[in-house]
């Protein structure tokens, strides 16, 4: 099979130029000490002068943490961790909060310029309303979308502010969520996954740096897409955030998560807590392109993705929706879950992973049916390339008194190239005669006819590929937000470049 | 986590009855069984099925199984290297079950049947199959543990080149037995093995099959059905692992729970990086019968070439309220209508039976389990 031959030339020629995130912001930064003890909690919490239940109820978690053992159940391979060898707290030095954006440097603004996240002209546009017809009419054409920016371990500038207070939403980082709104923080922290979860969520809970705070009141219906976009960029740091979204009764959200990082040659650990929490009536929508550095095409470097997200539909009616385009990251581990306890609640959880090169994703989701009626969908698309491992696992769990429930499950394996793998591992629980589960999954490759008939009709051998797999991944890509579905097409593009023959 | 685990009384008794000289395999079951005692639900392979907590009721002590074959065995011997299996049960089947009875299937239409029952203790047993290159032979099983006792069995069959064997395997259903057969099956190129099962469930009962799968030209088809009542519990774990090219592989898993009972599949479907080309699909239907009932099931694909069409459906639900609707306007009972749904939904995997004889034996026996759930 001389396309193998090509495949494998092609993988090994996939350079680094191909992320164009890469590159390293200059800019003096602020560190903690190397390591993790006590102290470094101690300095985090101080740093963000944090309340003292706060400091508690992290230096709770770092202690249970120490006890804890890191879990080896997932397909992933890699060099054990040595947590004492990271920096757990890294922020540009001129100061942790800008009041505005104006005193935010201009290195890091460049930065979110270069990377499509033009912060300026976001809140320019909408400050200078009517000044000039043509970017007020370019303004109103385009949908506003609210960011806030992650820099390493803090947050840099939140966009839109004053207008999503006026709706009484309330979208911030989380060390101001504390300082501001410490009640509802205290609250809802924690609720949904506790600090004694898993391994990399109680050392999340320890030492977690800031993270976007969402708060949609009652009946709301959150005038404009939120977004956080999640930037490594110090070396040796690991980035560990927290975020808490709630949607109280009736109100209405979707969200954005966007992540990249620089390349660099060692492993950089990112563990980060996502808790959702849906009231009655209320619906989020959750949407994620993970493009962290994934290491070069021999696997140097690159993030180590531990995530814990999980959503608590505890109210009626109530829906949560995962969407998730997961292209980086070296190792990704990660299970995007719904605890469906309100009754008539639904999960759904919509993913597309690529792997390439000599990245590892051990990715799926969990859907656990309590409340009535309750009704969860899976989507999951893998397209494995180059040397890479790819494994779904799920869990659909229907409890004694979910009647009715409702779960249908589809897992679409892709795979390009023979050295590869693509696994599919789910765990389906059934306890009640009246619910009904469904689950389907298959594995192939792109098919040569489809690939002969696209490249028949003009298409060069990628662009013909790129078509096939946006065609696989559709039902997935339908979901996601008018702008990430483009971001995602053309991810996947770049991603899969060079990985056919 | 490598806690050390307290072990009961039973593992005690095992650990006394495994000779402390041993080497190899044996001192490793014996290390494996002192560090970590006998499979659990936090032991992955067997989440659903705690087999350390459902021997809690068998009192320790061996008792030699009952075993009625058609034919006395062509050997016997102490078990050698190759003759087992990986696994604490198998290596536990192997090292305390004496003798290794050896049949050899050599003329056309063999045709062997193996009878095992248990009613005290615990039985361990080790049995090789070997088939003849190019004949077509048959294996009968019928498993029967009574009261509170352990019956574990390993089987390993090899198929020569060309060799074709159809197994069927017959779970009588017990309330306080815990029976265990591990089996491996080894097929040479263009060999054929189909395998067909009838479980009624025990306290616990395990039936694993794990199939290794050279490709070239060679067939595999697993079936089974299950039909549970009371607080039986019914494992069946399959591991099809295609080794080389052009392989097949098909799977069909039917069963129905009723009243607490607790139906576990774990299929699982490997593909070797050399397995090109390979066609397997995999499906397991599972029906609930009543509120107390639970499924679990985990059909698993673990694939490296990227020029295989594989598949897996998994599929849980409650009897169709449509079609019971249609037959009760037809003037059929409840009753009625529910058992011919049950035994209709059920009698699809005994179908690839070829021997008639042994299709309808089985299907008589699924019937009238049935009607003694009705």
């Amino acid at each position: 099979m001389p396309a193998v031959k090509e495949t494998i030339e092609d993988v090994k020629k996939l350079e680094s130029d191909k992320y164009k995130y890469g590159f390293t912001t200059e800019i003096e930064q602020e560190y903690a000490p190397k390591g993790l003890d006590e102290d470094t909690v101690r300095f985090i919490s101080a740093k963000k002068n944090e309340p003292d239940w706060m400091l508690d109820w992290r230096l709770d978690a770092y202690r249970r943490w120490t006890k804890m053992t890191e879990p080896d159940w997932a397909k992933v391979k890699y060099p054990p961790i040595d947590y004492q060898d990271a920096i757990y707290y890294a922020a540009p030095k001129t100061g942790a909060k800008y009041k505005s954006l104006d005193e935010v440097p201009k290195e890091l603004l460049d930065t979110y310029e270069k990377l499509g996240i033009p912060l300026r002209e976001a809140e320019v546009l909408l400050g200078v309303e009517g000044a000039e017809d043509k970017t007020a009419a370019e303004a109103r054409e385009k949908p506003k979308v609210a960011v806030d920016a992650v820099f390493d371990s803090v947050s840099v500038a939140t966009t839109f502010k004053a207008e999503l207070k006026k709706a009484g939403v309330i979208f911030m980082s989380i060390s101001e969520a504390l300082q501001e709104y410490p009640e509802l923080v205290r609250q809802y922290l924690g609720s949904v996954v506790p600090p004694t979860d898993n391994f990399f969520a109680t050392l999340n809970s320890a030492v977690f740096s800031d993270g976007s705070f969402v708060y949609i009141p009652e009946g709301v219906r959150c005038p404009m897409e939120l977004s956080t976009y999640f930037r490594m960029n110090a070396q040796g740091t690991g980035q560990f955030e927290r975020t808490l979204i709630i949607a109280d009764k009736g109100a209405y959200v979707s969200y954005l998560e966007g992540c990249t990082a620089p390349m660099r040659d060692e492993h950089q650990l990112h563990a980060a807590v996502v808790e959702l929490v849906a009231l009655d009536d209320s619906e989020i929508k959750y949407s994620t392109v993970q493009n962290w550095w994934p290491g070069d095409a021999e696997g140097k470097g690159g993030v180590y993705n531990f995530v814990t997200k999980r959503a608590d539909c505890r109210g009626r009616n109530s829906k949560v929706s995962w969407t998730q385009v997961e292209t980086g990251s070296a190792i990704t581990w990660k299970y995007p879950s719904c605890v469906l306890r309100g009754d008539n609640s639904q999960g759904e959880f919509y993913s597309i992973a690529v792997t390439n090169g000599r990245q590892q994703a051990d990715t799926g989701t969990k859907m656990i049916h309590l409340g009535k009626n309750t009704k969860s969908r899976i989507i999951s698309k893998g397209i494995s390339a180059g040397r890479s491992d790819q494994t779904y696992r799920g869990l659909v769990s229907i409890h004694k008194n979910a009647t009715g429930a409702r779960n249908f499950t589809q897992c679409d394996s892709l795979l390009i190239g023979d050295e590869c793998g693509a696994h599919t591992v789910p765990y389906i629980e059934a306890k009640t005669p009246k619910a009904v589960l469904e689950h389907e999954a298959t594995t192939s490759k792109l098919s040569e006819e489809q690939l002969f008939y696209a490249r028949q009709r003009g298409l060069g051998e990628e662009a013909a590929v790129a078509l096939l797999v946006n065609g696989f991944c559709r039902e997935v890509i339908q979901e996601l937000p008018m702008e990430f579905a483009v971001e995602a097409q053309s991810l996947l593009k770049v991603s899969l470049e060079g990985s056919v023959g | 986590m490598t806690l050390p685990v307290k072990l009961s009384p039973i593992e005690h008794g095992f650990l006394r009855d495994l000779s402390a000289s041993g080497s190899g395999w044996r001192a490793e079951l014996r290390e494996d069984l002192e560090a970590r005692g006998l499979p659990h639900r936090r032991v992955e392979e067997w989440k659903w099925s705690d087999l350390k907590t459902a021997l809690s009721r068998v009192e320790s002590g061996q008792v030699p199984l009952t075993v009625s074959a058609s034919r006395e065995p062509d050997e016997r011997r102490a078990p050698g290297d190759d003759d087992v299996m990986a696994g604490v049960m198998p290596r536990l089947a192997a090292a305390l079950g004496g003798d290794a009875s050896l049949y050899r299937l050599e003329r056309q239409d063999d045709v062997l049947s193996l009878d095992i029952e248990a009613n005290a203790g615990t039985g361990h047993t080790l049995i090789v199959v070997d088939v003849a290159p190019g004949i077509s032979a048959r294996l009968d099983e019928r498993y029967a543990v009574t009261d509170a006792s352990l019956a574990n069995i390993a089987i390993l069959v090899r198929l020569g080149s060309g060799a074709r064997l159809e197994r069927t395997i017959e779970q009588a259903g017990s309330d306080d037995g815990v029976l265990v057969v591990t089996s491996r099956i080894e097929l040479g190129t263009e060999a054929g093995f189909k395998q067909t099962t009838l479980g009624f469930g025990a306290r616990l009962a395990r039936l694993e099959t794990h199939v290794i799968h050279p490709g070239e030209g060679a067939k595999v088809s697993l079936a089974g059905s299950y039909l549970l009542s009371g607080k039986r519990h019914l494992d069946q774990t399959t591991l099809v692992h295609h080794t080389g090219p052009n392989g097949e592989t098909r799977e069909l898993f039917k069963g129905a729970a009723g009243d607490r009972a607790r139906g576990v599949f774990q299929g699982k479907i490997a593909v070797d990086r050399a397995a090109q080309k390979t066609d397997a699909e995999m499906q397991h239907r599972g029906m609930l019968l009543s509120d107390g009932a639970e499924i679990d099931a985990k059909p698993e694909l673990e694939i490296y070439a990227d020029d295989v069409v594989c598949a897996h459906g998994n599929a849980l639900g409650a009897i169709d309220d449509d079609a019971l609707f249609y037959m009760r306007q037809r003037g059929m009972s409840e009753t009625e209508a529910r058992a011919l749904l049950t035994e209709s939904f059920l009698a699809e995997p005994l179908d690839a039976i070829t021997d008639e004889v042994r299709r309808d034996d089985l299907l008589a026996k699924l019937r009238t389990a049935l009607e003694a759930l009705t």
